[in-house]
């Protein structure tokens, strides 16, 4: 013998909840002037560190080599080439995307350093491992400190 | 810090730097939603509590009623085998005397929270409630209390559907 069950689905009790896990989050000290950089400027900076002879994008303060601390500030430009890429054909909820996108690792050209970013202006059958590509900023009055203020990366000759 | 390094550059953010836009800042709201689902057991137990009564279940094998009911009877690995009403009256088991709110915020009137054990159901099978309509300093353990009842439109198939326990 056993004790009856609910048979009525809707006497099945449950709570509803939403955990509050919000987050601000800060740059620190190098991400703070990068952010700013391609806000205000448009430039794409990096730190350089001389011993190694290597430079960081997205810059950092200390040089995780040989940590000494970066102080030589430059600006890197906006062409990059395409290191390693992927299509996505559903977005973050699963559904089915019109427009297929392209995201890639760009390792800025002349740096030793890279961003993960989107691909357009581009069709995804033609996109290449080792192909140059560039910065495509958004219109200053729009660009708000984060790395959305880079539209995307497109194909250049 | 290192033989390189010695004082960490920057300084500790205020919080009034954050708010005011002094700093660059990434915020996220994460959508963590959850539904619980009570079970077999506690949906019954809630259903009844709106009705004003507190419903266990019996093993026949070891002849325990526990309460809050559960469906498997975790000390012979069998089914339970059937629901019985227990009394709205109990013993104090354990308490605990809170001088802060849920908030953490420092209150005056402490809330008496206590392990009940209840009576007609086996012995430490109780519920967790908080006792009222007392000093906290005379709270004692053994001590009897009853519930004291939400009124029938009041209540809603949840714990609180009992407002606390007070001294008999």
């Amino acid at each position: 013998m056993s004790i009856e069950k609910i048979s009525d689905p809707r006497q099945i009790r449950h709570w509803p909840g939403h955990m509050e896990t919000d987050y601000i989050y800060t740059h620190g000290i190098a991400g703070e002037r990068f952010f700013k950089e391609i806000k205000e400027n448009g430039r794409i900076t990096g730190t350089r560190c001389k011993h190694c002879n290597l430079v960081y994008v997205p810059p950092r303060i200390y040089c995780e080599r040989c940590f000494e601390k970066l102080e030589e500030w430059i600006d890197v430009g906006t062409r990059g080439t395409i290191q390693t890429f992927t299509v996505a054909y559903v977005d973050i909820d699963g559904s089915k995307l019109k427009q297929p996108m392209i995201y890639a690792m760009i390792k800025i050209n002349g740096t030793d350093g890279g961003l993960v970013h989107k691909i357009d202006e581009a069709n995804p059958k033609d996109v290449k491992i080792g192909m140059q590509v560039g910065a495509v900023l958004k219109p200053k009055e729009e660009r708000k400190g984060s790395i959305n203020d880079i539209k995307h990366f497109k194909p250049t000759k | 810090m290192s033989a390189k390094i010695k004082k960490y550059p920057g300084h500790p953010l205020k919080s009034a730097e954050v708010r005011e836009g002094k700093v660059l800042t990434s915020r996220w709201k994460p959508k963590a939603k959850y539904m619980w689902s009570a079970g077999v057991a506690m949906s019954r137990f809630l259903n009844e509590l709106k009705k004003g009564k507190i419903v266990g279940t019996k093993c026949n094998k070891c002849g325990r009623i526990m309460v809050p009911p559960r469906v498997f009877c975790e000390q012979c690995f069998k089914s339970t085998d059937k629901w019985t009403y227990v009394k709205d009256t109990g013993t104090v088991n354990t308490y605990s005397v809170s001088f802060i709110a849920g908030d953490a915020s420092r209150i005056k009137e402490p809330i008496i929270v206590a392990i009940i054990d209840l009576d007609g159901a086996s012995p430490g099978m109780g519920i967790q409630h908080k006792i009222s309509e007392i000093n906290w300093k005379e709270v004692k353990f053994g001590m009897k209390v009853k519930a004291v009842w939400r009124p029938p439109e009041e209540r809603k198939g949840t714990i609180t559907d009992i407002k606390y326990f007070k001294p008999i």
